[in-house]
């Protein structure tokens, strides 16, 4: 779906080159529509792990290639496994904890 | 009636026979006042990803129950009222999960 875009932007793009596309048709196919995943739970901090970079923030969508869908429940069920501290809002608490 | 799922996190320093009393009370309220318990488990002493109260593990228990307003209510007030409680979140089951 983003790679589309790409395509169409002129900018940096050998227009008349002719010699076939210039990027691959990578498609982005959401994992967990393909698993038919319909629920994410907050308490499976483990599957969610995957949706948050190391500072523990929700990864953007082009990170983590789901589907507007999936993201939307990632996102849910990251915010409610972070109220109950399963999950951190900010890598800051866990430095604090160590020293 | 709908059915929710209360996630609590109980302070780590409980002895069992105040768990079992928390325990008892939190069902009481969900029964007397016409809820019904689906599921109680136990997630067991986990280690909290920040900060709450001063603690840094917590017992994390569920209580899936059909609960109406009242219910809630009542639940949700035992467990302010609570000391050992030191988290908890409620969230409807209704279409996700089981």
């Amino acid at each position: 779906m983003s790679d589309s875009e790409e395509r169409d932007r002129p900018s940096n793009d050998r227009r008349s080159g002719g010699g076939g596309r210039k990027f691959s048709r990578s498609r982005n196919v959401c994992r967990m529509c393909a698993d038919g995943v319909e629920q994410i739970d907050y308490k499976d901090v483990n599957t969610l792990r995957h949706y948050v970079s190391d500072h523990g923030r929700i990864l953007p969508r082009r990170r983590s290639k789901t589907c507007a869908r999936h993201q939307r429940m990632v996102s849910v069920a990251v915010k409610r496994a972070r109220q109950v501290a399963l999950l951190p809002y900010s890598a800051v608490h866990v430095r604090e904890d160590a020293s | 009636m709908r059915s929710y799922e209360l996630l609590f996190i109980v302070r780590p320093g409980l002895d069992e026979e105040a768990m079992a009393a928390l325990m008892e009370r939190l069902q009481n309220a969900v029964r007397d006042n016409g809820g019904k318990i689906l599921r109680i488990d136990s997630m067991g002493r986990r280690k909290l990803a920040y900060p709450i109260a001063k603690q840094t593990e917590g017992h994390y228990m569920i209580l899936q129950a059909e609960m109406d307003q009242t219910v809630i209510r009542q639940v949700e007030r035992l467990i302010a009222l609570s000391e050992d409680i030191i988290r908890h979140l409620l969230v409807r089951m209704d279409d996700e999960q089981e």
